[in-house]
């Protein structure tokens, strides 16, 4: 199964390594696009990327791998992603993440099968100060508590993806 | 050049020294997982930390150069309540398989418990983190992700020294594994050099597990023998069998040891190892092989070639030397042998995979001899009715050998090495059973010692040779290896 970084992609490759002095310091922002174009990081993809950048394969998977960010399976319409470090914790996270398991009728990394919501819990999202947080594709949800929550769950349930 | 005081001790050092190599040159040990003399400095498993005067926190000493006037404390009880907590943090996770563990009595994690531990564990064993045990990566290893502590120094090894790169820590926090891509094999010539390094049970050799606890072992230095790098290693034994080999790090040859020298000791168990001799395709007792070869030898002698040979050590081939000109009395004999020598890949293989080029040229300088150029052409030409050589070394003339259809007679260890229509073979001992000296590329003398005992009845090559000549009827008066080096001059 040949995977072919497209002549597109790998013309915006070049410029984004220009950015960079070295080739490895542009793998992170060509993993991102990689995630753009298909969802997600296919293992395929790694290892088009490792040869378009002359690295060892084994560097781009630890790197895939070491982010939460980067996801390594098609997911569903929204990725709920849940802050699982520190302060989140504290201000009742784990509580958050159970009720959406079991709502859900999911575990973490499991899409439901209506293919619209994908669960995980991820590292640090940086947003402490309005513990406990959750990330929705590319939104943040702040402050949530459990009314907070099913409000938004119901909202995307059809297709909203509401103001924060 | 900074002064510093480690432990009360003052020590003066280079510019750039580590706090722990500086520690090393006072005698004073500091423990260490990640930190390896021969890699870069990860400075990942804190087991190294040192209190610094001065300084806020404990430093790790591995990473930390030493500076002027550095007061720097390694026992401490700030330092040893570090350590404590390090060995819990990394044993939290640890299976404690150690009774199924084949790194048991070699393991960081059980020496430095017993060291600076010996605290009960606070976690429950239901609580660990579980992951894939015994997988096989490559020929030579197995890696099992349970005990792996997470040091790097295999991740480093590949990248760093055989530049291959294989192995990365896959994953983040609890969930990191050293992994390799799915389906590739740890297979780059030096794989057995992790599992040397690997200071837990998490790579061991697929060779050497389960062979042997390492407290039955007992160690002999010797030299390995795969090529002409020669370098020094250490043979691990026990009752009469090599179990491994492991290389001895010096500063001339070697740090690390690749895997074809490394299984080099296999033959010398292997089931093919001759303690009888051979004539054409059967065994025979040693007395009469030895007798039909001399009466041989007696029909054809000034058309008897004798031919030396790169794999066998100085004294043997000077043995042989010694039965052309004082036994057999012929003027063709050859130890003339110019292999390229140089490291192949740019770490220890060299480009010669005899061991002892070099060390022959030392045996021809004494006792002369023809080119081996000139011994093919006298063979091509028919004038040689039988030659006599090692097995090997047979190899070198074989065009000549084959258009001639001349009676070939080796010495051979194993009967794998046994060229095709050979008309005789004579067991030896190899260099694993008997001393030798070696010369290797850079011009060293590399001094094999005997790990095991040969097969009843199988005697070192020069010995056979002495024999040989008396069967003939002549003396060449061979008490030990010493009276074959007669009149060679070794630097």
């Amino acid at each position: 199964m040949a995977f072919i970084l497209s002549e597109e992609f790998k013309a915006r490759a070049a410029k984004i390594c220009a950015r960079y002095p070295r080739a490895d310091a542009a793998l992170i922002p060509l993993l991102l696009e990689l995630q753009k174009e298909a969802g997600y990081v296919a293992e395929e993809g790694m290892d088009a990327l490792a040869q378009l950048l002359e690295l060892p394969y084994s560097r781009v998977k630890a790197v895939t791998t070491f982010y939460t960010m980067f996801k390594r399976e098609p997911a569903g319409k929204y990725h709920l992603q849940v802050c699982r470090n520190i302060s989140c914790h504290m201000a009742g996270a784990a509580g958050l993440l159970d009720g959406l398991k079991k709502k859900l009728a999911i575990e973490e990394g499991e899409t439901t099968k209506d293919g619209i919501f994908t669960l995980s819990s991820v590292e640090c999202l940086g947003a402490c100060g309005s513990a406990p947080v959750m990330q929705v594709n590319e939104h943040y949800f702040e402050n949530l508590n459990e009314e907070k929550l099913d409000a938004l769950l119901e909202e995307l349930k059809h297709g909203r993806l509401p103001r924060h | 050049m900074p002064k510093l005081t480690i432990d009360g001790k003052s020590i003066e050092v280079e510019k750039g020294t580590t706090l722990l190599a500086a520690a090393q040159q006072l005698g004073v040990y500091i423990p260490r997982y990640c930190y390896h003399p021969k890699l870069s400095i990860s400075g990942n498993c804190r087991m190294c930390m040192v209190e610094v005067e001065k300084a806020p926190k404990l430093l790790t000493a591995c990473s930390t150069e030493a500076a002027e006037g550095m007061i720097v404390s390694t026992t401490s009880d700030k330092v040893k309540a570090a350590r404590r907590d390090v060995l819990e943090f990394l044993l939290i996770n640890h299976p404690l398989d150690c009774p199924i563990c084949d790194q048991a009595g070699e393991c960081g994690l059980q020496d430095y418990y017993m060291d600076y531990s010996l605290a009960p564990s606070r976690f429950r064993m239901a609580d660990k983190v579980r992951r894939e045990k015994r997988r096989p990566v490559g020929p030579h290893l197995v890696l099992d992700k349970e005990r792996c502590i997470l040091c790097t120094r295999c991740v480093r090894f590949c990248s760093e020294v055989t530049k291959t790169s294989e192995l990365e820590v896959m994953e983040r926090a609890d969930h990191s594994y050293i992994g390799l891509k799915e389906g590739k094999a740890l297979d780059n010539g030096y794989s057995l050099n992790i599992a040397d390094i690997c200071p837990v049970g998490a790579f061991t050799s697929r060779d050497f597990r389960f062979k042997s606890r390492v407290w039955f072992l007992k160690k002999v230095p010797t030299v390995c023998l795969g090529c002409a790098t020669g370098c020094l290693i250490e043979a691990h034994h026990n009752e009469n069998i090599i179990y491994r080999l492991v290389p001895r790090p010096n500063p001339d040859t070697n740090t690390w040891l690749c895997d074809h020298g490394r299984l080099t000791y296999k033959s010398v168990q292997a089931g093919d190892r001759l303690s009888k001799g051979v004539i054409k395709n059967g065994l025979i007792d040693l007395e009469p092989a030895l007798r039909e070869v001399a009466s041989r030898i007696d029909e054809a002698r000034t058309s008897v070639a004798i031919l030396g040979s790169p794999w066998l050590s100085i004294e043997d081939n000077a043995a042989l030397a010694r039965l052309a000109k004082d036994g057999v009395k012929t003027g063709s004999y050859c130890f003339d042998f110019n292999s390229e020598q140089g490291i192949k890949d740019g770490i220890l293989i060299n480009k010669d995979s005899a061991p002892n080029t070099s060390g022959v040229k030392a045996v021809g300088a004494a006792h002369g001899g023809i080119k081996l150029a000139e011994l093919s052409r006298r063979i091509t030409a028919g004038e040689i009715k039988l030659v006599l050589t090692e097995a090997r070394a047979a190899g070198l003339i074989k065009q000549a050998l084959k258009s001639a259809g001349t009676r070939l007679i080796v010495f051979a260890a194993n009967r794998g090495e046994i060229p095709p229509d050979t008309y005789a073979t004579l067991p030896y001992a190899s260099y694993f059973e008997t001393p030798g000296t070696f010369i290797n590329y850079q011009g060293l003398r590399r001094r094999t010692e005997p790990p095991v005992k040969a097969p009843e009845g199988v005697k070192p090559l020069w010995a056979v040779v002495n024999k040989l000549a008396a069967y003939s009827g002549d003396s060449l008066r061979l008490e030990s290896a010493e009276d074959a080096l007669e009149g060679i001059e070794l630097k």
